[in-house]
């Protein structure tokens, strides 16, 4: 399917993302900036491990479907209720 | 029920017991990936009904296969793992609990027959409400109609089996022993008491302190297993495993009703799995989520009713499909606007997840989003209004034949549009102040859910005959429904008049007397109906008149073109609707449905009805397009397993785990002896479930194989494969809802000065820099196992648990510095908040580390290199658990 070397290249780049958020912090951005880079880049990774290391980039659309389905759901559920409260 | 009756074929040779490392298992397990060549890339056609369980494939099964017993022994109940017995045995649990639900209503009723009568105590009442609530609406209702659901689906869409029937069993042990657990909380002081919704901080150990609470809340959490591993198991089963030519518009409406009930339960228990966690979190560990002032009880509501609402429908939508497979059968006429009304079906499956702040309109959510979900519930109404629509005119344009399932059935519709019309009124937001918390409520739910049962009663008769091979008797079949339909309206209606009767207590005004007292009088003529069925259905058994093939003539479902029962493996040959109606698929010719039983068409409930006529008995098979499984190359290839007694075992092991994690609080045991006792018996009770969780992971087992007629959308995934993702579909909302939990609880505490707990993210560095790598460890074992490198694979799996073990540790250090600076899990929200997400989630570390110690074991022997499925799917979890670390890292440590 694919080889070890693309594998590598992803995980080196998933560990300098991860590495980054740290130092997102650290950078003194305005708060709710720095939330959003670091959520911007955790779901970049989530990405990456999804399509690569699940390869659900080579499955049929329908199984991402199923998990974004669930994801959705999540998301209504936190947004709605957090909404509900402010 | 005499075996002579039935006329399922009995196992013979080839599946009793091969004795010891079987030979003949061995070589077919071997056989099958031989002849078809490679795996990964035809999932479709390879798949060995290999359950979610990755050592079984690799060729070195140790466990024999079990011998399966006749249908007269007791020993076959405990072990069959075939659709058909778990059925009957999903259907006749669910009365049982029908029973128990039903006495404890009529122990209400005798209490309710003056006001604050004394018949109970106070505290008893309310037990027997909140247990009356949950038995009735979780241990009889849904799984009644997945008893049908378990029986009648696989004949349905052309299925020997579902695709995991090994695992369908484990769903029903865990059911059946997820309510004796709730059984057992009545003497453990007291069960719970604080209604079916169980309103937080009610539910919390302040306010209902006893053992038996948190029993029925540990009960749940079992059932709640019970149904993910159904649900799992039926989606794989509806997606991947329909008959050639039966696709989703053709596929018979009870099916289709299923499927959306299936799917809605994949989605809404996990979000019920995360408030009973974090309830049972509350209750034995002492994390304070829903004790939080200012957050904890709202917490409850939006998880509970996020569930509650989809649950409506998860319970009423089989009892729809009932009715409009009888409405079919006995106006002997399609659905009018069948399109539609699968459509509108499926509308309100998506919506039901969007209307659950209905239930909060007296709570402290603000006004808009008050506003919203009015707007939201009236919008799920429409769809409804077209149902109930399309059953009228198909009545109006057939010609009705008025036998018991139709009475019930026509009995449902016109109370559950009683039902929806008074539920119309709770769903105004004004009207709602009024109505919140009296009989209206009671009313008005029990007219929905009780009319979906009514459908559902209507369903047992209807396919009495096919389950049984007997007729059941029509007169007291319409003496029953007599019975039912004025005990309850004499029960539920006056409900309605006495409406301003405060729902859950025993005080009333004086002036509803008469209301209350018919009421009464209606709830034991409505018991007393259920003896008539009782007494007819098991009459029936041994001496109803023989039911043939099809006694219904219009019934139009393939399960009305086998025998009555179905064999054992359900069809003489391959089901086929390629040619427009449903044929057998045999090496020697094409069998017509009922051929030489003088049985009606079987066709497609999805229209075709008229094609059946002038078939081509002598059809060779091979001019059909080659749809010739070509199982004659294969003598072995129909050998499929049907017994296994660790399903039960792991439900008992499961049992005595929980019951003995009833007895913890606050993180500790109850003083002296009875602390002992517990802690005993869940040390005891977690080396059994090892036990028995390695003995069925060890056992050789096939489920059905491929090929499948219809898998879209998901051809070439196989069924382990898809089992996986819809699993870890649902884990994806289990940690959303903790996560939403947590953000809807830092936002109620003001989310900027939320204190972070860890004050040094390097250790969340740390552990997300082992995870990464444990991840890509995975791969590499994955790659070295393509290429059957033993050495290469052994060093991936080791790298991960030594990765893996090294996250814990870490974590167990991280933790230990803070409970020595006092952040305990009940120091503060903010804490349990952090211990209890992060610690799910190294729960969830710890379960894949077992399965690679696991996997090392058997590696180390030469596994998985011919086949390395077991690795993928392994890895799928293990990239999952990666990711949510991917989300946990910043939201706890950074943000
Ligand atoms: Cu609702």
């Amino acid at each position: 399917m694919t080889s070890t070397k693309l594998y590598t290249a992803i995980y080196v780049v998933l560990f300098a993302m991860a590495t980054a958020q740290v130092l997102i912090e650290f950078a003194g951005l305005a708060y709710w900036v720095g939330v959003a880079a670091i959520l911007a880049l955790s779901s970049l990774k989530a990405v990456m491990v999804a399509g690569y290391y699940q390869h659900l980039r080579f499955e049929p659309p329908a199984i991402s479907a199923v998990v974004l389905v669930g994801l959705l759901a999540a998301l209504v559920l936190t947004f709605a209720a957090a909404y509900s409260i402010l | 029920m005499n075996d002579e009756t039935r006329h399922r074929t009995e196992p013979d040779g080839g599946h009793t017991t091969d004795g010891g490392h079987a030979s003949a298992g061995e070589r077919t397990t071997d056989g099958e990936h031989e002849t078809d060549g490679g795996r990964a890339t035809d999932g479709g056609h390879a798949t060995a009904g290999d359950e979610l369980d990755p050592s079984r494939i690799d060729g070195h099964a140790d466990a024999a296969e079990e011998a399966f017993p006749p249908l007269g022994s007791i020993k076959r109940w405990f072990v069959t793992t075939n659709h058909k017995d778990i059925g009957i045995l999903y259907t006749l649990t669910a009365l049982f609990f029908l029973v128990f639900g039903g006495v404890l209503a009529l122990l209400m009723r005798v209490q309710l027959w003056t006001p604050g009568g004394n018949f109970l105590s106070p505290l008893s009442y309310n037990q027997a409400v909140t247990a009356h609530g949950l038995l009735m609406v979780f241990w009889f209702l849904s799984p009644f109609a997945f008893g049908f659901a378990n029986y009648v689906v696989p004949l349905q869409i052309g299925a020997k089996d579902l695709a995991f029937p090994r695992l369908n069993a484990l769903s029903y042990w865990l059911y059946l022993f997820s309510g004796v657990l709730f059984g057992v909380s009545f003497f453990q002081g007291q069960s719970l008491a604080g209604g079916w919704t169980m309103y937080a901080p009610l539910n919390l150990p302040t306010y209902m302190p006893n053992v038996g609470a948190t029993t029925a809340i540990l009960a749940l959490v079992l059932f709640v297993a019970s149904v993910t591993v159904s649900s799992v198991n039926f989606l794989t089963t509806m997606h991947r495993m329909r008959a050639e030519g039966l696709t989703y518009w053709r596929l018979p409406l009870f099916t289709w009703t299923i499927l959306l009930t299936v799917w809605m339960m994949l989605f809404a228990f996990a979000a019920l799995l995360a408030a009973l966690l974090i309830l049972t979190s509350d209750r034995l560990l002492g994390t304070t989520y829903f004790a939080a002032e200012g957050s904890g009880s709202l917490l409850w509501a939006h998880l509970f009713w996020f569930f509650g609402h989809p649950e409506v429908y998860i319970v009423f939508f089989p009892a729809l499909g009932v009715m409009a497979e009888t409405f079919q059968t006995f106006t002997g006429r399609r659905l009018v606007g069948r399109k539609w009304f699968i459509l509108a079906m499926i509308l309100v499956a998506v919506q039901s997840f969007a209307v659950w702040m209905h239930h909060m309109f007296l709570t402290g959510i603000n006004l808009q989003v008050k506003t919203l979900f009015m707007a939201t519930t009236i919008g799920i109404s429409l769809p409804f209004d077209l149902m109930v629509f399309a059953l009228i005119y198909t009545m109006i344009k057939g010609r009705i034949r008025f036998t018991t399932p139709f009475l019930f059935s026509f009995g449902a519709l016109v109370l559950f549009i009683i039902g929806g019309i008074t539920g119309v009124f709770l769903g105004a937001i004004v009207l709602d102040y009024e109505f919140r918390g009296t009989y209206w409520v009671v009313a008005h739910f029990h007219y929905v859910m009780v009319g979906g049962v009514t459908a559902l009663i209507g369903g047992l008769y209807y396919w009495f005959p096919k389950m049984t091979g007997r007729m059941y008797d029509e007169w007291l079949g319409k003496v029953h429904f007599g019975l039912f339909f004025v005990g309850f309206n004499l029960l539920y209606f006056p409900m309605f008049l006495a409406w301003e009767t405060p729902r859950r207590v025993i005080e009333y005004d004086p002036a509803f007397v008469t209301w209350h007292q018919l009421a009464t009088v209606g709830a034991f003529v409505l018991g007393a109906s259920f003896l008539v069925m009782f007494w007819n259905l098991s009459r029936s058994l041994f001496v109803g008149e023989e039911a043939g093939d099809n006694p219904w003539e219009f019934a139009t479902t393939a399960e009305w073109a086998v025998p009555s029962p179905p064999p054992l493996e359900n069809f003489p040959g391959t089901p086929s609707y390629g040619s427009g109606s449903l044929r057998f698929l045999t090496t020697e010719r094409a069998l017509t449905p009922g051929e030489g039983s003088g049985g009606a068409p079987g066709v497609a409930d999805g229209g075709t009805t008229a094609a059946v006529g002038g078939i081509d008995h002598d059809l060779d098979s091979r001019g059909l397009g080659g749809h010739d499984p070509d199982r004659s190359h294969d003598p072995n290839h129909g050998h499929e397993s049907h017994a296994s007694v660790w399903p039960f075992v792991v439900g008992l092991a499961s049992f005595v785990v929980f019951l003995g994690l009833s007895g913890f609080r606050d993180g500790g045991l109850p003083p002296g002896m009875e602390g002992g006792i517990y802690a005993g018996i869940a040390v005891v009770g977690t080396a059994f479930l090892a036990f028995a969780l390695v003995g069925m992971a060890r056992q050789r087992f096939r489920g059905p194989a491929g090929p499948f007629g219809e898998s879209w959308p998901f051809d070439g995934v196989e069924n382990t494969k898809l089992g996986v993702w819809i699993f870890l579909a649902s884990d994806v909302v289990l940690f959303g809802a903790f996560i939403g939990a947590y953000v809807f609880t830092r936002v109620a505490h003001g989310w900027v000065d939320w204190h972070v707990v860890p004050h040094d993210p390097t250790p969340g560095l740390v552990n997300t820099y082992l995870l990464l790598t444990s991840s890509f460890s995975v791969v590499l074992a994955l790659v070295a196992a393509e290429k059957g490198s033993r050495y290469g694979l052994l060093a991936g799996l080791t790298a991960t648990l030594v990765l893996g073990v090294g996250f814990l540790a870490n974590k167990a250090i991280e933790w230990n510095e803070l409970f020595h600076e006092g952040l305990t899990l009940s120091s503060s929200v903010e804490t349990s908040t952090f211990y209890l997400t992060t610690g799910l989630h190294g729960a969830h570390v710890l379960v894949g580390l077992l399965i690679v110690l696991y996997m090392m074991g058997r590696a180390a022997r030469g596994a998985y290199l011919d086949d390395e499925r077991p690795v993928e799917y392994f890895g799928l979890y293990w990239h999952f658990v990666d990711i949510v670390w991917l989300f946990l890292f910043p939201l706890f440590y950074i943000i």
